[in-house]
């Protein structure tokens, strides 16, 4: 272990108590091979990595952060309407200004008094969403780090760049608790860095100097800790051999980063990497987890977790293989630009009235007749009353009643842009049962090739990007096939 | 109560137009619709209805009183209607509904729509205007989306195969290439309808009518000013109906109810049913509206419509002619013109006057105008002047 630099400090803080009562991760189910993206540079400059996770066309860091809290949530057995704490980590939010914890929280259906804590700015985000909530106190929290960094095409961080997204419910007494935590941050600039204004990170390429900054922050954050001993290093992974080099240099045994790594198969995932590592930890059972996560700048936090795991829902798989070409459809590299013939006619505020019903699928159900109702307002759809719905929340399984193909030249202007980046794709009809009552509800298809939905196929709601006009990201369900 | 009937018809070429204006057209549709009444003085209009949805947004405030001031007919009251596509549908059933009530003697209704100047994505976005826009559109669904969702549906409920949609465009681009006002004047191949490329699954592009420019007109009367005029076309029934505008909201996804009440509605009105008709036009904005039009107007039980088409018996020479312009499939679909236009070719057929596609001696029939995916139908039923009771030959009434 090197030694803390004299511009640097740490400690180890008072830990309060807090535990993981469940987690979950969640991966775009596209992946494109390290091997494709070499044949079409010539090279691949993220070493270690295999392969790695690419965002659908309808997905960023808030619909995957929505994926992984609603799966850990449920694996909790905790409502979403429990929850006090919310605190999100992603170094690529979807806006430069603007909180998303609000809408994340309106995702899931968490109270407006929830306390709310957003972290960004570097890949270090995750674990200081982590420390953030515990801090905050208030349990059950819910910790969300998703991200889906960008670099230009022919870059490192290009090559290297994945997505993915980790949540954790903590509660005072989760069985995996939080025994001890320290940070550490000196001053390293260069490594990793993204201009006000761009979507790509950078970085100087100063090799010995980078694996310094990392390998010594990394160190002086571990050492903070009085017993970091674990059988598992859940380690920030900016590539696939970073945390291997740190691992030695902290005395490290190789197999205790590469058991719970996650960026061999997803790339660099950016502020969810420690936290993906560390729920594959909690998943293989581990009883002992050192979860550090690292930012540019830079400064990383040291979280030590033991105790029995807890219940984990792990959505890693479900690959799909995708072309070079396909790649750079899928980010937006090449595509079209908004429409030119103007969009939708459902303004901002209108869009906000229904949120509940788009993001939740929140329905009405008659007084008179007992009916379900989407959206849950007018005359019931069955006896036509015009009464005060009762509002009830569907569930997220429904069932294809029919389905068709729009041509990218048959859909909305609005969606032309997606169109460019994800393909046609199909829209349904989808029923949803509950009670006894069904209500149908039109929903566009994601993650599916357009003809593999077909009317009685059993389909799941997920909330992605619908359309973006003037700059607003306009959020709503849509199904994916049950697989 | 008095009748109302048509005394004068006519519309504008239907097509690809850029050198035409909205109100240059629909001076040809009025220009037509006089011209067939054997001259119309500008004085003796009371009132008049036009239909647009609106598409371009060129002139969305006022657009009636633009054409009709125009025109020349300065001063008559005018008022836009708007059901979609069946826009002029109902700014026709507004005339008769001003004449019946007596307060109005002559009235115009008519119809225009431009849609073939605007690039595509605005085209698009114009396409959608119609369908439920809260939540359907939202889905990434537009007009041929929403068919096909109903195509799809109803293929599978009755096991039809996608050659009887074909069968809609093969008959109706060979009644087009009749119709010298038509859009699309050129037959196709049910080979050709087969292979086309596909816009929404399962509709090819010879399943889904065009975009059009064009308008159409017709002449309103009572029955006492009717009576100095040459032409008579008795409207002896119309019936209307709406319904929700999203599919999704609706009970079926294989049939219109809005299309069934109004014919209902007509057929009552006109003491007729569906076995008195010797024509009709349809809606067959997609090939799966005229299917499903001829179940929900009678023209066959539930499931029964691909046999029908399979049949010929709605080939120009068969039982039941449908759609002898060329429908909306190959005479076009310049939205607000549309139900106007069928009007124009019921007129046409009942007096004599349609050219290479006339019909032997017709003596009733009956218009389907639907807007949107059904959120609002409209149906006529027209008789030549002599026309024989209902039931006077014995087949009955089937309302």
């Amino acid at each position: 272990m090197s030694a803390p630099g004299a511009d640097g400090g740490s400690g180890a803080a008072r830990t309060p108590r807090a535990g993981v009562a469940a987690a979950a991760a969640y991966a775009p189910r596209y992946r494109i091979d390290a091997e494709a993206i070499r044949e079409a540079w010539g090279r691949f400059e993220a070493s270690g990595i295999r392969s790695k996770a690419v965002g659908g066309a309808d997905e960023d860091g808030l619909t995957m952060a929505a994926e992984a809290a609603r799966r850990a949530l449920s694996a909790a057995g905790v409502n979403a309407g429990e929850i006090r704490t919310l605190a999100f980590g992603t170094s690529t939010p979807p806006l430069a200004e603007e909180d998303p914890t609000p809408r994340l929280g309106e995702f899931l259906g968490a109270p407006a008094t929830a306390t709310r804590r957003f972290l960004a700015g570097s890949t270090r985000a995750g674990t200081q969403a982590l420390s953030a909530a515990v801090d905050a106190g208030g349990f059950p929290a819910v910790v969300v780090a998703a991200d889906c960094p960008r670099g230009a095409p022919d870059s490192p961080e290009g090559h290297a760049a994945g997505a993915g997204a980790a949540a954790l419910v903590l509660t005072d007494d989760g069985p995996t608790k939080l025994r001890e935590r320290a940070e550490y941050g000196v001053d390293y600039p260069g490594t990793r860095f993204r201009e006000a204004g761009s979507e790509d990170v950078e970085g100087l390429g100063v090799t010995a100097y980078d694996r310094r900054a990392f390998a010594e922050t990394v160190a002086g954050a571990v050492g903070g800790l009085e017993d970091p001993a674990a059988g598992a290093l859940a380690l920030q992974a900016p590539d696939g051999t970073l945390p291997y080099r740190a691992a030695k240099a902290l005395g490290v045994d190789a197999g205790a980063v590469r058991d719970v790594a996650t960026v061999h198969d997803l790339g660099d995932t950016g502020a969810a990497s420690p936290l993906l590592s560390f729920v594959r930890a909690l998943a293989g059972g581990r009883e002992r987890t050192l979860v550090v996560g690292y930012g540019s700048g830079s400064g990383a936090d040291a979280l030590l977790f033991g105790g029995d795991p807890p219940a984990v829902d792990l959505a890693l798989d479900g690959r799909e293989d995708v072309s070079y070409a396909e790649y750079l459809r899928l980010r937006g590299e090449i595509g079209g630009g908004p429409p030119a013939g103007g969009g939708a006619a459902v303004s901002v505020p209108s869009w906000r009235r229904t949120r509940e019903a788009r993001y939740r699928l929140v329905a009405g159900r008659c007084p008179e007749c007992g009916a379900l109702a989407f959206p849950p307002e007018g005359a019931c759809p069955n006896c036509h009353a015009l009464s005060a719905f009762e509002r009830v929340e569907l569930p997220r399984g429904g069932t294809v009643e029919t389905a068709t193909t729009v041509s990218p030249g048959g859909a909305p202007p609005e969606f032309a842009q997606q169109g460019a980046r994800g393909g046609e794709f199909a829209v349904a009809v989808v029923s949803f049962e509950l009670g006894g009552e069904t209500a149908s509800v039109p929903m566009q298809v994601t993650d599916a090739e357009p003809g593999d939905v077909r009317a009685g196929d059993p389909v799941e709601a997920v909330v992605r990007r619908v359309y973006t006009q003037e700059g607003v990201t306009r959020y709503g369900s849509k199904v994916r096939p049950v697989r | 109560m008095s009748d109302a009937y048509l005394v004068g018809a006519g519309q504008s070429d239907f097509g690809a137009f850029p050198e035409e204006s909205y109100r240059s057209l629909f001076r040809a549709a009025y220009e037509a619709a006089e011209g067939s009444a054997g001259g119309v003085d500008p004085g003796d209009v009371d009132e008049a209805y036009v239909g647009t949805l609106g598409v371009g947004g060129r002139q969305l405030g006022l657009p009636g009183p633009a054409v009709t001031e125009h025109v020349g007919l300065h001063g008559v009251p005018c008022t836009r209607v708007e059901n979609a596509c069946a826009a002029s549908g109902y700014a026709l059933r507004s005339a008769v509904m001003a004449v019946k009530s007596g307060m109005v003697d002559l009235t115009l209704a008519g119809g225009f729509e431009v849609m073939t100047d605007a690039s595509s994505e605005a085209t698009r976005y114009w396409l959608g205007v119609s369908g439920e826009t809260e939540w359907e559109r939202m889905a990434g669904t537009t007009f041929s989306g929403v068919y096909a969702q109903m195509a799809d549906a109803y293929m599978r409920e009755y096991g039809v195969e996608r050659e009887s949609l074909s069968r809609v465009a093969v008959k109706n681009h060979a009644n087009g290439a009749k119709n010298p006002r038509a859009h699309l004047r050129f037959t196709c191949s049910l080979e050709d309808a087969e292979s086309a490329p596909v816009v929404a699954d399962p509709l090819t592009l010879y399943h889904c009518c065009p975009t059009t420019d064009g308008a159409a007109a017709v002449f309103v009367a009572s029955e006492e000013v009717a009576a100095s005029f040459d032409d008579r076309v008795r409207i002896a029934g119309v019936g209307a109906a709406s319904d929700r505008v999203g599919l999704f909201q609706r009970d079926t996804y294989t049939s219109i109810p809005a299309s069934k009440r109004a014919a209902a509605a007509a057929y009552e009105i006109a003491g007729v049913g569906p076995d008195d008709l010797d024509f009709a036009e349809v809606h067959d904005c997609f090939a799966i509206a005229e299917l499903l039009a001829y179940e929900d107007l009678g023209f066959c039980g539930r499931g029964e419509a691909a046999a029908l088409i399979d049949s010929g018996a709605t080939d120009p020479d068969g039982r039941l002619p449908v759609n002898t312009s060329g429908g909306l499939k190959s005479k076009g679909h310049p939205i607000g013109a549309t139900g106007a236009g069928q009007a124009v070719e019921a007129f046409k057929q009942l007096t004599g006057g349609a050219g290479d596609r006339q019909l032997s001696d017709p003596r009733r029939g009956l218009t389907h105008n639907v807007g949107g995916s059904g959120g609002a139908a409209v149906v006529h039923v027209f008789e030549a002047e002599g026309a024989d009771p209902a039931g006077a030959d014995g087949r009955g009434v089937g309302a």
